[in-house]
């Protein structure tokens, strides 16, 4: 009997999801946290360039397994403070504390790691977020295998994919 | 009893079940969730996030299911977590329903109208 299991998927359908993959997954969150007012813009930014944001909160989640990768959504500032402001309908302007940035950036990566998780090899086994105010660092032994560079308001968003390397 | 370790998750599950006229209790995993059914707080339905730190849903449904004082609690996934084993595992453990985030407040409704927790002429916009 001739068996297809995930396994007998080409290196490159295993290694990662491709861009359009992670840009429908973080459309789709971004559309339920924040609604089909206001949607993400893709940015062409060049290979090697660093997250332009001035003040910026990042967070991630990995992902081991059956597919082991390292998800990470970066943002601006001032971004972070109106996706959190939306998540907990605060008024528009009023000022968000940072442990409402750093719960609801999380959150936000939660979302999007979960869901590039199930489109991966399984079982799989998703991390709780870890959240910063500022650049995410990445461990020497990972390789950054798919980036999204998209602007919200005209303010920066990066959503990143490395794997072990 | 909505269950979820972001502050921001519970307020969006809170704004859509409280526009359904549900009175509506937290906790931020499935420990603290325990705690208050054990101190005799025990809602009709839980929402339950999965991915928890303390204690994850799926130990919570099985902790809870493991009561039988507390068969009548409807118990609702509402998690990231979308693996098809780990969907029968919950089901399997005693989970009714099952929502995978994102999800629209349309998807929770209807969960809910299935479970027979709204009222049919609920359904539509009382979130709104």
């Amino acid at each position: 009997m001739n068996v297809l299991t995930f396994f007998e998927a080409s290196p490159d359908e295993a290694d990662a999801p491709t861009v359009d993959d992670l840009q429908a997954v973080t459309e789709d969150v971004w559309l339920a946290l924040v609604g089909e007012d206001e949607v993400l813009v893709p940015r062409m930014v060049p290979p090697g360039t660093p997250f332009d944001a001035t003040g910026v909160w990042s967070s991630s989640v990995t992902v081991s397994g059956g597919w082991a990768g390292v998800v990470t959504v970066e943002l601006d500032e001032g971004v972070a403070q109106q996706l959190s402001a939306r998540m907990l309908a605060l008024p528009e302007g009023e000022p968000v504390a940072d442990g409402d940035i750093a719960d609801a950036v999380g959150e936000l990566v939660n979302m999007v790691g979960g869901n590039v998780k199930s489109l991966m090899p399984g079982p799989s086994v998703l991390s709780l977020p870890a959240v910063a105010a500022g650049r995410a660092a990445f461990a020497s032994d990972v390789a950054e295998v798919c980036r999204l560079d998209l602007a919200w308001r005209g303010a920066p968003v990066r959503i990143c994919i490395h794997v072990p390397a | 009893m909505i269950i979820d370790d972001s502050r921001a998750m519970r307020s969006i599950l809170r704004r859509i079940v409280t526009g359904l006229d549900f009175e509506t209790t937290e906790a931020e995993h499935g420990q603290a969730a325990l705690d208050q059914m054990n101190a005799g707080v025990v809602p009709d339905v839980c929402l339950v996030d999965w991915n928890m730190p303390v204690m994850d849903g799926y130990t919570f449904i099985t902790q809870v299911r493991a009561n039988p004082e507390w068969r009548d609690v409807t118990l609702m996934m509402v998690t990231t977590e979308s693996e098809q084993r780990n969907i029968v595992r919950a089901l399997a453990a005693g989970a009714h329903e099952y929502v995978i985030k994102p999800f629209t407040p349309d998807a929770i409704v209807e969960k809910l109208s299935l479970l027979g927790l709204v009222p049919a002429e609920t359904e539509q916009g009382a979130w709104a």
